[in-house]
């Protein structure tokens, strides 16, 4: 795994807007179509991915993010990472029933709290926050300041974002400066 | 900026989007038996129409999957969209 403590992410407060590293988190991005693939996950997982679209669900352990038709990302706060992710290996990707990548490192998660993210998001969003907001669990794939995202609404004002780990330092410098005029 | 309607995750602004030029477009079946020109008139050519037109867009910043969608090119006004293999509903 890689040094997670690069980026460097501290964590800060501004005028309702608090800004963290939601790090080591397990990512796994799953894909596939076949009906096999969705018993093996549920079985290995207990949880059903959402099929509706910009949703997501949750269990105790993990939550899995819609990200297109027969594409989802699921990550975990569960420290056997590797066992979870060689058992869906083996079961899914092995067998040929999809394919199952780990992108713990291709992905940095930063959680925003606080009243004014949405408003902070919007100056460098084209995504209508509207729906977002009142649906707890909605996700969205957009773009914030010219840079590809993953939202996971979490919790009423509490936001996951995932962001490729080439551009977080850069998205976190925005974030922080823009944070500073809300 | 205009809106467009992915068939799959909702409305979304076009800069999520990008363009895969004309839609509809048929390999030969026999590549081997045509002349250079008739190869450089699939491979390149391409109409440029102001009005209707069918072309092929991805969703690149969010589901990054392909759709059709017809579109009068002179204001932007989307007609239809409609995913992959299925058939143009106007004509």
């Amino acid at each position: 795994m890689l040094n997670i403590n690069y980026p460097k992410i501290d964590k800060k407060s501004y005028n309702d807007i608090e800004l963290s590293l939601e790090e080591p988190l397990i990512k796994i991005n799953l894909r596939g179509k076949k009906k096999d693939f969705f018993t093996k996950v549920g079985k290995i997982l207990s949880i059903i991915l959402p099929t509706e679209s910009n949703t997501s669900s949750s269990n105790e352990k993990f939550t899995a993010m819609w990200l297109s038709p027969d594409e989802w990302m699921i990550y975990s706060k569960d420290n056997n990472q590797n066992i979870i992710f060689d058992e869906l290996y083996n079961e899914i990707s092995k067998l040929n029933h999809g394919s199952i990548t780990n992108v713990s490192d291709q992905w940095v998660c930063i959680n925003l709290k606080g009243k004014n993210i949405y408003e902070m998001l919007s100056t460098a969003c084209p995504f209508d926050f509207t729906k977002f907001k009142a649906n707890k669990n909605s996700t969205t794939q957009t773009l914030v300041n010219h840079i590809d995202v993953i939202i996971h609404h979490k919790e009423e004002n509490n936001l996951n974002l995932f962001v490729r780990r080439s551009f977080s330092e850069h998205l976190w410098l925005w974030l922080n400066d823009s944070a500073k005029f809300i | 900026m205009f809106i467009i309607n992915c068939p799959f995750c909702g409305e979304r602004d076009q800069s999520e989007f990008s363009s895969g030029g004309e839609a509809h477009i048929v390999r030969p079946k026999q590549p081997t038996e045509l002349s250079d020109d008739e190869w450089a008139e699939y491979l390149f050519m391409r109409k440029n129409i102001k009005g209707i037109q069918f072309e092929r867009w991805n969703h690149a910043h969010g589901c990054r999957k392909w759709f059709n969608m017809v579109r009068d090119t002179s204001n932007d006004k989307i007609h239809a969209i409609y995913k992959m293999g299925e058939k143009p509903p106007v004509k």
